[in-house]
């Protein structure tokens, strides 16, 4: 779930605060971790292989926003989305990347905290995903993020000031595929074993992605750590409808008339596809923005 | 062997023509690119089966129905969704459309799960029309290759010499304006969507006999469809269209000669590639905002 | 050497020929204002100079150099700051931000080096802080402070002027453009716009060119003005030779020039 949180800054990064699209950002989950194994096989400490996965990750990111720098909307959003599926089919084929069986990842030292591994790893990622969180909000209200933002409200005023706008598009990229990397890192070493076809690699975990992102709230650093947070909730909930307090018995019973049983999973897709929608609709800065009205609400109270 | 192969690029080319066709036509109407449009003719093309095994209807009733149902589909589309939008930027647009998508694909699994089923054409896959010693049409490639053709052209005309047509172009240029002038643009947008639902649908029948029935059977055309937008330039029609055949040719030539595995990725590639130097797809012009 | 020079530009739109052939040199602290009737090719001239357009011929000399070709950002390092006539700007960020970003070139703070924004010592934090207090005069000087935390598109239209205005100061700009900037003002809002372009030429030293349909305005402060029509210069001088030139009249301003002014 932390994860997820440092994917969502980075993303949220680009598409939120620059206002780029990336239909594509699996792509450099997956090429941070599987960068981050082959360094931790080769012998690299993974302190080393963790900020060298993300600077390769990086490293693709600035070449994807090569081409992004005359591009725009869904002529972006297919060269990023190409650029996901290019990625993880080129995975998939590669053998030395361990083709379609893919890799196992090496366990790393940490008996000198004392504890459990499983619980010393958990409490790493979150420290790390705190650390990331920190750097990002402090990115994001400097120079730099407000560059950013203004090339998303209007790139001619932007150059106007003084912005370059090709070097902080690429940045831009760059970061957030930096993020992205790191996380893909961290995620090789909390499952143990990656294959190509994971959630997180493929177009579908790019869409996932982007829903955390726009569900927390685009631009916000605040919304994207709530965003994944209530995003894995919801999945690890809908995984197993059935037993949903109230709604499991309800969705099961409408499935056996109308629907067929076997494809109940499925509702999750539904959900996700309907949040989306009903944030864009009603609430435009997501959770992040119901967050700031509900304190606004309580602030004026008694009136 | 290179006739068979440029015949069955231009079966395939001429799919993801429709698609991209589909995809222009709300394109040009809105500046939206609708990532739903697979999953809208995905789920048509479940109604043709539905209706086809089920209500026992023959070909033709059936696909009458699925036209209507899907022309309703884009209008549920726009006027449910796309227009209550309160913040009306592209990335928002983008994400109602693939929201629809996730949903239709859901719907799509959770009703009929993810095995295979096989649809019935009146046009066989089997049955040979004509053969030489380098080349065997089937009967499923030309009634392909003949519907989409007529579908882009029954487009064309539409929109080059019915006033409906003239409308939607009005519309695209200058809402305002067109409003103006008496000419109601959100109806015009919604049957845009209704009309692109319906090409996309063509499209996925077509298609189903070859990749078979299935709720993800659209990702793949949907993406080359879209790719072949872009190549094409996503506001010229005659450009998508061209796009979409030079896509099948590029593909199929591709894999044939160099690798199978890798050619999807190679189609992206190339398009990548045009976009670098053209990015506004190898037709289209480049308009240049007055400030 | 003049201060700023433009020679012999001609910008060139597919079959339209926007500007063609106009020249003109300003002394340094002047405050120059362009006029004519819409589309005769002032924001042209604007869009040229900043870099937004590469004119097909002529020079823009400032600082000794010829800024044609180079990219916007570019030019604003120079010390050309300019507004623009239907407002860019950053509308999702507060007035505060929005002036921040002029000081954008001001900054030096490496992406490495923003993400310790938060830590007080830091360097990042120090310079955010020297700017701020700049910016802060800005706000000052345009009576900006009730509008500093407000999102620019809640303000009402005469303070985003300001807010552009002052945006365009951010920059500590040497040559600075106005594109209207008595637009869809109050007439007591167009009252303190003289006053406060002077003061932006009396007090901070700015060189200002105006391009202005507001006769009253352009009347009360410019040291010189040039009159151009589809694209040509019609004339150029003291406003009282300008106003009162025949062709001038009869290509803008009508013929009841008491009126007009």
């Amino acid at each position: 779930m932390a994860v997820n949180v440092i994917v969502a800054l980075g993303l949220n990064l680009l598409v939120g605060n620059t206002g780029q699209i990336s239909l594509g950002h699996a792509g450099f989950v997956a090429i941070g971790a599987y960068a981050s194994v082959m360094c931790m096989n080769a012998g690299v400490p993974f302190l080393g292989a963790f900020l060298i996965s993300g600077l390769i990750a990086a490293l693709f990111g600035f070449l994807l926003g090569i081409p992004s720098l005359k591009l725009e909307g869904p002529y972006l959003a297919i060269a990023t989305l190409a650029f996901g599926l290019a990625v993880s089919i080129l995975i998939g084929r590669m053998e030395f990347l361990g083709g379609r069986m893919g890799m196992s990842v090496p366990k790393i030292d940490l008996q000198w905290t004392g504890l459990k591994y499983d619980l010393s790893l958990y409490y790493l990622i979150i420290i790390i995903t705190i650390i990331c969180v920190i750097m990002t909000r402090n990115i994001v209200k400097s120079r730099i993020g407000r560059a950013f933002q203004a090339i998303r409200d209007s790139d001619i005023a932007a150059e106007a000031i003084g912005i370059n706008l090709s070097k902080y598009k690429l940045y831009s990229f760059g970061l957030s595929a930096f993020l992205a990397g790191l996380a893909g890192s961290l995620l090789a070493l909390y499952l143990g074993f990656i294959t190509p076809n994971s959630t997180m690699f493929t177009f579908i975990g790019s869409i996932n992605f982007l829903a955390i992102v726009v569900l927390g709230g685009l631009g916000f650093v605040a919304g994207s750590v709530m965003g994944a947070i209530v995003m894995t909730f919801l999945n690890l909930q809908l995984e197993n409808v059935v037993d949903l307090p109230l709604i499991g018995p309800l969705l099961y019973q409408f499935s056996e008339t109308f629907m067929s049983t076997t494809g109940i999973a499925n509702v999750s897709w539904v959900f996700t596809g309907l949040i989306l929608i009903l944030v864009i609709l009603f609430e435009p800065l997501g959770l992040y923005g119901l967050w700031i009205r509900a304190k606004i609400y309580w602030m004026r109270w008694p009136f | 062997m290179l006739t068979q192969l440029i015949i069955s690029s231009l079966v395939i080319g001429s799919i993801y023509s429709l698609m991209a066709l589909a995809m222009s036509i709300t394109y040009k109407a809105s500046e939206i690119p609708n990532f739903a449009q697979g999953e809208m003719a995905m789920i048509s093309t479940f109604v043709t089966f539905v209706l086809l095994n089920s209500g026992g209807l023959s070909f033709y009733p059936a696909i009458l129905i699925t036209i209507l149902f899907s022309f309703c589909l884009g209008l549920l589309l726009e006027f449910v969704f796309l227009r209550r939008a309160k913040d009306p930027t592209p990335l928002s647009f983008i994400v109602i459309t693939i929201g629809f998508q996730l949903m239709l694909y859901g719907i799509a699994g959770w009703k009929w799960g993810s095995d295979q089923r096989q649809i019935n054409l009146p046009f066989s896959e089997s049955k040979v029309i004509f053969q030489n010693d380098s080349v065997a049409i089937t009967e499923l490639n030309l009634a392909t290759l003949v519907i989409a053709v007529a579908v882009l052209l029954l487009i064309f005309l539409l929109v080059q010499k019915t006033k409906l047509g003239l409308a939607m172009k009005a519309c695209q240029q200058n809402v305002n304006a067109s409003r103006m002038n008496g000419i109601p643009s959100d109806k015009i947008l919604a049957i845009s969507f209704g009309i692109s639902s319906v090409v996309g649908t063509i499209a996925g029948v077509l298609v189903a006999p070859i990749i078979t029935l299935d709720p993800s059977m659209m990702w793949d055309p949907l993406l080359k469809g879209f790719a072949a937008a872009v190549l094409g330039g996503m506001k010229s029609l005659y450009g998508v269209v061209i796009g979409g055949f030079l896509l099948g040719i590029i593909e199929n030539l591709f894999g044939f000669y160099i690798s199978i595995e890798f050619k999807s990725v190679v189609a992206f590639a190339i398009i990548v590639l045009v976009l670098y130097f053209k990015p506004s797809g190898l037709f289209d012009k480049h308009y240049v905002r007055k400030v | 050497m003049a201060f700023f020079e433009v020679k012999n530009l001609k910008k060139v739109f597919g079959g339209l020929t926007a500007v063609d052939g106009l020249n003109f040199a300003l002394e340094q602290k002047e405050i120059f204002s362009i006029i004519g009737p819409n589309g005769a090719g002032k924001s042209t001239i604007f869009n040229c100079v900043n870099g937004l357009y590469t004119p097909e011929e002529g020079e823009v000399i400032f600082k000794g150099e010829n800024l044609v070709g180079k990219r916007p950002d570019q030019v604003a390092q120079y010390g050309i700051a300019r507004t623009f006539q239907n407002l860019e700007l950053f509308a999702h960020m507060s007035t505060l931000d929005n002036l921040m970003l002029g000081r954008h070139i001001k900054m030096k703070t490496s992406v490495l080096g923003s993400s310790f924004l938060s830590f007080k010592r830091s360097k990042a934090a120090k310079e955010e802080m020297h700017h701020r207090r700049k910016v802060e005069e800005i706000i000052d000087f345009l009576e900006l402070e009730s509008s500093r935390d407000q999102f620019v598109s809640n303000l009402p239209y005469g303070k985003q002027k300001l807010v552009e205005l002052g945006r365009a100061l951010s920059l500590e700009p040497d040559l600075l453009l106005l594109d209207e900037p008595a637009a869809g003002l109050t007439q007591e809002e167009k009252e303190e716009m003289i006053f406060w372009i002077r003061d932006i030429r009396d007090l901070l030293g700015i060189t200002v060119v105006l391009i202005e349909h507001n006769m009253q305005m352009v009347k009360n402060i410019s040291d010189r003005i040039l009159a151009i029509n589809f694209g040509k210069p019609i004339t150029q001088g003291t406003p009282a030779e300008v106003l009162a030139h025949p062709e001038v009249i009869r290509a803008y301003l009508g013929e009841d020039v008491n009126e007009a002014v």
